[in-house]
């Protein structure tokens, strides 16, 4: 029986090669680096402990992108989250042609990010934007949407909403579909109405569905960086310049691999964190 | 759901509303597409039906994209890597899931952990670590560095190990006393069996793979390995003002995943209903 003994690690051979090279060698390569100065001119790198940490908080544009990092998040996951449970809701009525208003939705899934971007930049232009040539038509004031430095992060989260909505709404439906007519059946019976069917029924019964979309909304739109560098690079005056941005800045535009690793290690450690709050919350068995 | 009857109506011009919107800018493109450069502001302010109905029709920002800006490379390098990536990727996640259920062995439980780990690692947080590997490869500005980071996906393999599950433990079992080897089992007897998953799982990873930005941004320097998403933002920066090309390009970045994944909408959802959202 010895080639049973091999025959699973066979199998996994590639996986494991795989995702030890191009996923967890790298987060350890990273924590590494953020010990390390970088090596610019050197020959080598050199270690200095803490230091690239330490030079980050005493840094104000990290305190201001970490500022606006929370701030798009604060308001982006709960945004997302409550517009796909009530989409998802809405999705799950039995009309005659719901499957082609479900289709619709599932288009922006086919949207990358980048491409929303391009569309929407257009859209939202000041001058020539369709948008604002409509709330002039209106007989509104036009507005500067993502070259105005107090609209630009709304700007930026309305278009991550409008790109991301539907793809977390098709979890939550299939979650949706999950529960029980009988369910529904008995404690309509018990005469509980649609708002307490909602509170007893749906709500808890989608319990495991949003914790699942919670956390997957909040790890992609903590890192969520194309937006900021396609349309905005971080500004107007550094309104949207989140975190990853300054990471991604620092080692491709500065070439400074130290400070970018040292961001991005707070960064998965702050994801991490959230993570871990929201099973709590949500008090999810898994 | 008992609904009352005079909702119907209500939810109608709900989904519609809600539909318009989602839609909207897509159409808007597409018209912008459609018109000669010097029409795409004209009718702009203002607002009035002519805004939303192109009036010369004219297919020339299609033509050019092909003919000036090397569409056509663009187009057969997004194909090629999201095609081998679909392939590979699958043929890895399932084999490494029919290893987790089908074999007792060492190190089983860490492995899967460590897997599952990887869920929580998107390219974005290991760019510059990656970067470096990639490059020390000579991989960079290759069709290699685009595609094999990303062949191995933990989420897929969970998809696989989930449907795995469900199969009966006796199938394999009397395919075993047959004495059928593993490989046998796995590609003649298992595979086969598992095309709906195969189906959510190769468009997810088809998506993922269209859908791409930073790393193929970060991993091609050169114009012969660009792909589509890297291709469409060097519009907003490069040639800014050739708006009927970059909303073409725009259109049909979005219209080839629309074709792939309308028809297969109902195999991603129940994909999902069955597996990712269980555990």
């Amino acid at each position: 029986m010895k080639k049973e003994t091999i025959a699973p690690y066979l199998f996994l051979l590639p996986a494991i090669v795989g995702l030890g090279m191009f996923k967890l060698y790298p987060v350890l390569s990273g924590l590494r680096q953020s010990f390390y100065a970088p090596a610019f001119l050197q020959a080598s790198e050199t270690f200095i402990g803490l230091k690239n940490y330490i030079s980050l908080f005493t840094d104000p544009v990290f305190w201001s992108s970490l500022k606006i990092s929370l701030l798009f998040n604060l308001f982006v996951n709960p945004i997302q989250i409550f517009l796909a449970f009530m989409l998802a809701l809405l999705l799950n009525s039995k009309l005659k042609h719901i499957g082609i208003f479900r289709g619709i939705h599932f288009v922006p899934v086919a949207v990358s990010i980048p491409t929303a971007c391009i569309l929407w930049n257009i859209m939202l232009s000041p001058e020539q934007g369709v948008v604002n040539s409509v709330l002039v038509g209106l007989g509104l004031e036009p507005q500067p949407f993502l070259t105005g430095s107090k609209q630009a992060l709304a700007s930026i989260i309305g278009i991550a909403t409008w790109k991301g909505v539907g793809y977390w709404a098709i979890f939550l439906l299939a979650g949706l579909q999950e529960v029980p007519e009988s369910l529904y059946e008995a404690s309509s019976m018990d005469g509980a109405s649609r708002f307490e069917q909602f509170k007893q029924v749906t709500f808890p019964m989608m319990k495991r569905s949003l914790t699942f979309v919670a956390v997957s909304v909040t790890v992609s739109n903590f890192l969520l960086f194309s937006p900021m560098y396609i349309l905005t690079q971080g500004g107007p005056e550094h309104s949207t310049n989140v975190l990853m941005l300054e990471s991604y800045n620092s080692a491709f535009l500065y070439s400074d691999t130290g400070r970018a690793s040292a961001i991005v290690i707070i960064l998965l450690l702050m994801t991490l964190c959230i993570v871990a709050l929201q099973f709590k919350f949500l008090k999810a068995k898994h | 759901m008992n609904r009352k009857k005079g909702s119907v109506p209500l939810l109608y011009v709900i989904h519609t509303i809600l539909g318009l919107i989602v839609l909207l800018p897509l159409a808007f493109a597409l018209v912008s597409s459609l018109r000669p450069l010097d029409d795409i502001f004209r009718y702009m302010s203002p607002v009035s039906w002519k805004t939303f109905v192109p009036v010369h029709i004219t297919m020339d920002a299609y033509v050019s994209l092909f003919v000036e800006r090397g569409f056509g490379r663009i187009f057969f390098n997004t194909f090629y890597v999201s095609f081998v990536t679909v392939l590979f990727g699958l043929i890895i996640a399932s084999m490494a899931a029919f290893a987790f259920v089908y074999f007792e062995f060492k190190g089983r439980s860490l492995l899967f952990f460590l897997v599952l780990l990887t869920f929580m690692i998107p390219f974005e947080v290991i760019a510059i670590p990656l970067y470096s590997l990639v490059d020390q490869l000579g991989w960079i500005d290759t069709y290699s560095g685009i595609i094999v980071p990303g062949l191995a996906n933990g989420l897929v393999i969970f998809l696989y190990r989930q449907f795995f599950l469900d199969l009966p433990k006796a199938l394999i079992e009397s395919a075993r006393i047959d004495g059928a080897s593993w490989s046998r089992i796995y590609a003649g007897i298992i595979m086969p069996l598992c095309k709906p998953v195969t189906v959510s799982a190769g468009l997810l990873i088809f998506i993922h793979q269209w859908e791409s930005f930073m790393w193929p941004l970060i991993a091609t320097r050169s114009k012969d390995y660009k792909v589509i998403q890297v291709a469409l933002s060097d519009f907003i920066t490069e040639f800014a003002t050739y708006w009927n090309e970059m909303f073409a390009g725009a259109m049909i970045a979005v219209i080839i995943p629309v074709i792939v994944l309308l028809p297969l909408q109902r195999y991603f959802v129940n994909g999902i209903a069955n597996t990712g959202s269980k555990e």
